[in-house]
């Protein structure tokens, strides 16, 4: 276990490496920069000039990576070029919004594909069954914007229920506030990943009710339903967690759509106006931040699953 | 029996009482909101598209700072209304001189700056001066005909080299903005001014509040606090309206007019603005070169369908909006006429054209499907190359790379790009340069203006460009709200006249 874990945690810090020079190098392909928009479109080019010096941004590709480099393992993520604020800073505020919107989402997510996941595959060949595995085909094909248009139109607009957009200006001063925010995003996203999730559980399920063990154990008397409950289920549950890992990438994905929808101020709408502001330290901090979340996530996943499923440690 | 049929008919009248109470009462307050007095402690929200990125005025170009910071935070000697009149602000009166070499204006005494402390002659002379002398600081070379500023007790003085039509314009402007000599702030993210506002928090990425500043030298502020909140999407700032989130948006969509004006709380408003939907042309070489082509395509295009696809607007067939002093009506210049497009293509030799459209991606994509419609009726054929905001400053405004691009002008007064050749749009008209020299020399602003509408229809005679149309404001406004600009909002938004009354 040591060993593997040796290497996963080499694997990790690789793949942290290689994400770290191509987002440093793509940003650099976008053409425009941050100088050019900062003197508009009435300036000349010797304005643009001095404020490109005065931003350091005339330096070799190289020497600015070492420079980028050398902050992020001293544990500084840059500094915005526009604002002059820390990007550590910066994702510390935003994440007071996204990170309890991915919660939220995942939480709403998981309490309903899971249940209906396994009753969907229960009664497979029924007609509650079907009715689930095409409701939720369906609901996964569903546009994330549409669906949070739904939403505000039945519980913002005709009811009143919740507010259309935005957060409150207090933030989590008011907790009851800032939670009504974000439950529109929230089951915006929630209700879209759970019907992918939904599906899946519905075929693990699947795969296990063919499994050798629960045929044995049927045999043995259990009922059918009763015998992959007790046997197949936990199987179905590692495997969940293994894709729950790459569902946290999805749920920062679907993020950055909601929150533009939703005018929520977190990650997800900061990286957009970032990007189309050429604010390139900025930005290569927020996505090396977000991309070292993911495979974090990840490693905690592989280590999880291996450290629960038996079959894989003999395996080894 | 009978006590309990007579309970549930008490409990009946009790309740259709109390539905009547609750009628009349609904409809009172409603009364009484509209006609309701001002809340001097209201706090009015706002909804505007295009959050700035940072607050330094001093040198980060953009509509969105001077937007919300000139006139309500920053100001300067002199200031424009909505109907782009210049009146005093800082200066309480001024005279220039029968020559127009001297400009002398009186500034105001017992006015303060946000953090207390007093403005002085000595801060005016400064800010005019590193403005002039710091190229970094954006409109710098707006004051290049400026030679002194001096001070003389409150008697501020400028003199010119040469006469400046667009000065004391210039001056309401960027280029006037009176700051505090030294001032430590960081402009980024904090600001210092004089006006009736003070910034009181930026939630980047959300939202900026300001609050009254009690210490104002003029009529304070009618509201306590005034909340911009950024809403790019408008449907999204649709339901903010309907849900009661906010109290006016601006840079709406006037199609939306039903929709937003359904539960009576809120009217839309349509005002005049000096944007220009500007098609330039890239006519240093390649096929737009031939005035022919480019007039073909000017004639091919049905400026009506812009109007009727925004639903608000007007007609523009030339550079000055009208607005801006020197409009003049070019419609006969270019008339919708695509046999006559198709005409001109022949005698070019230009026939079976393809090009290429660059155009910012946030726009409308109404804009293209009607040129890619009405171009292809007379064989060309426009392709469109979507890109963001810094690829096409890249592109097209920096390297010049480009055939047709299309973007929204929006300052006022900004006739000087035709007179440049070395602007973005190519064009390079000796004559055009020398009736412009003359009018920003001229003394008098009726010859002026009469020179700037001279050189204006030679422009649209050149085809140098085609002006799709001339945008409107379009705001909607909440019914207990008073004193909202509604000309040129996107370009200015002075709001110490808001009111908003409790309901």
């Amino acid at each position: 276990m040591i060993r593997y874990t040796l290497t996963r945690l080499a694997l990790l810090l690789l793949g942290l490496f290689v994400a770290s020079v191509l987002i440093f190098l793509t940003l650099r392909v976008l053409p425009g920069d941050v100088a050019q928009l900062i003197a508009g479109t009435s300036s000349t080019p010797q304005q643009v000039d001095a404020i490109s010096e005065r931003l350091g941004l005339g330096e070799p590709l190289p020497a600015q990576y070492l420079d980028w480099m050398g902050g992020v393992l001293r544990g500084d993520l840059g500094t915005s070029l526009l604002t002059g604020s820390s990007v550590t800073g910066e994702l510390a505020q935003k994440a007071q919004v996204t990170v309890p919107l991915g919660i939220l989402s995942l939480t709403i997510a998981l309490l309903f594909s899971l249940p209906l996941g396994v009753v969907s595959a229960m009664r497979r060949g029924r007609a509650s069954g079907t009715a689930l595995s095409v409701g939720s085909q369906a609901l996964a094909a569903v546009p994330v914007v549409w669906a949070g248009m739904m939403l505000v139109v039945v519980f913002a607009v005709w009811l009143g229920w919740l507010p259309a957009q935005g957060f409150p200006r207090a933030g989590w001063a008011d907790p009851s506030a800032a939670l009504r925010a974000l439950i529109l995003p929230a089951l915006t996203i929630g209700i879209v990943e759970g019907a992918m999730l939904l599906r899946f559980v519905r075929s693990a399920t699947l795969q296990a009710v063919g499994q050798d063990y629960v045929r044995t154990a049927a045999a043995k008397g259990l009922t059918r339903d009763a015998a992959l409950i007790r046997h197949g289920l936990p199987n179905v549950g590692l495997s969940v967690v293994t894709v729950l890992g790459l569902q946290v990438a999805g749920i920062i994905v679907g993020a950055v759509v909601i929150e533009q929808l939703f005018s929520l101020p977190g990650i997800g709408r900061m990286l957009v106006a970032d990007v189309s502001a050429r604010d390139l330290p900025k930005v290569q901090g927020e996505l090396l931040a977000l991309t070292g979340f993911v495979l974090i996530v990840g490693f905690v996943v592989d280590l999880v699953h291996r450290a629960l499923d038996p079959r894989q440690r003999e395996a080894s | 029996m009978l006590r309990r049929t007579a309970l549930a008919a008490t409990s009946l009248l009790a309740v259709g009482a109390l539905l009547l109470s609750a009628c009349t009462t609904g409809g009172g307050s409603t009364g009484s909101s509209s006609a309701g007095a001002p809340d001097a402690d209201a706090s009015a929200v706002i909804r505007l598209v295009l959050e700035p990125s940072n607050l330094d005025i001093r040198q980060t170009a953009g509509a969105a700072l001077d937007q919300i910071l000139i006139d309500n935070v920053y100001e300067g000697l002199v200031a424009r209304t909505p109907e782009q009149d210049i009146v005093p602000a800082l200066a309480s009166d001024w005279e220039v001189s029968e020559d127009g070499l001297t400009y002398t204006f009186t500034l105001r005494e017992g006015v303060t700056f946000h953090d207390g402390q007093p403005l002085t002659p000595e801060d005016v002379v400064w800010s005019l001066t590193t403005r002039k002398t710091t190229p970094e600081w954006s409109d710098s070379a707006r004051l290049a005909n400026v030679e002194t500023i001096t001070a003389d007790g409150q008697t501020i003085t400028l003199t010119l080299s040469a006469p400046d039509s667009t000065l004391l314009w210039n001056l309401t402007g960027r280029a006037g903005l009176v700051l505090k000599q030294g001032d430590t702030v960081d402009y980024k993210t904090a600001a210092n001014g004089t006006g009736p506002f003070v910034l009181d928090t930026w939630r980047q990425g959300d939202s900026i509040t300001f609050t009254r500043n009690d210490a104002y030298w003029g009529d304070p502020a009618q509201v306590g606090e005034v909340v911009f909140d950024y809403i790019p999407d408008n449907q999204a700032a649709l339901n903010a309206a309907l849900a009661g989130e906010v109290d006016v948006v601006t840079g709406f969509d006037a199609n939306l007019r039903d929709q937003v004006e359904a539960n009576g709380d809120f009217e839309l408003v349509l005002g005049q603005s000096t944007d220009k939907g500007t098609l330039a042309f890239n006519q240093a070489s390649g096929p737009l070169a031939d005035k022919r082509v480019r007039q073909a395509i000017r004639q091919a295009i049905d400026h009506e369908a812009f109007i009727e696809a925004a639903g608000s607007g007007e007609t523009l067939y030339g550079p000055i909006p009208s607005l801006d002093p020197g409009y003049e009506d070019l419609s006969d210049v270019a008339p919708y006429d695509p046999e006559a497009a198709k005409a001109l293509l022949e005698e070019a030799g230009a026939e079976d054209l393809t090009l290429t459209l660059t155009i910012p991606n946030f726009y409308s994509t109404t804009i293209p499907q009607i040129l890619v419609s009405d171009l292809n009726e007379v064989g060309i054929t426009l392709e469109v190359d979507s890109v963001d905001f810094p690829t096409w400053l890249n592109d097209v405004y920096v390297n010049k790379d480009y055939d047709l691009s299309y973007v929204l002008h929006t300052e006022a007064r900004d006739f000087e790009n035709w007179a440049n050749p070395d602007y973005y749009f190519t064009y390079d008209n000796p004559e055009v340069q020398e009736l412009y020299r003359r009018s920003v020399a001229a003394t008098d602003p009726e010859e002026a203006a009469a020179l700037l509408e001279e050189a204006a229809r030679i422009v649209s005679e050149d085809a140098a460009a085609d002006w799709l149309f001339n945008g409107a404001s379009v705001v909607a406004v909440g019914t207990n709200i008073t004193g909202m600009p509604s000309i040129n909002v996107n370009e200015r938004l002075d709001l110490s006249q808001l009111a908003k009354s409790n309901g």
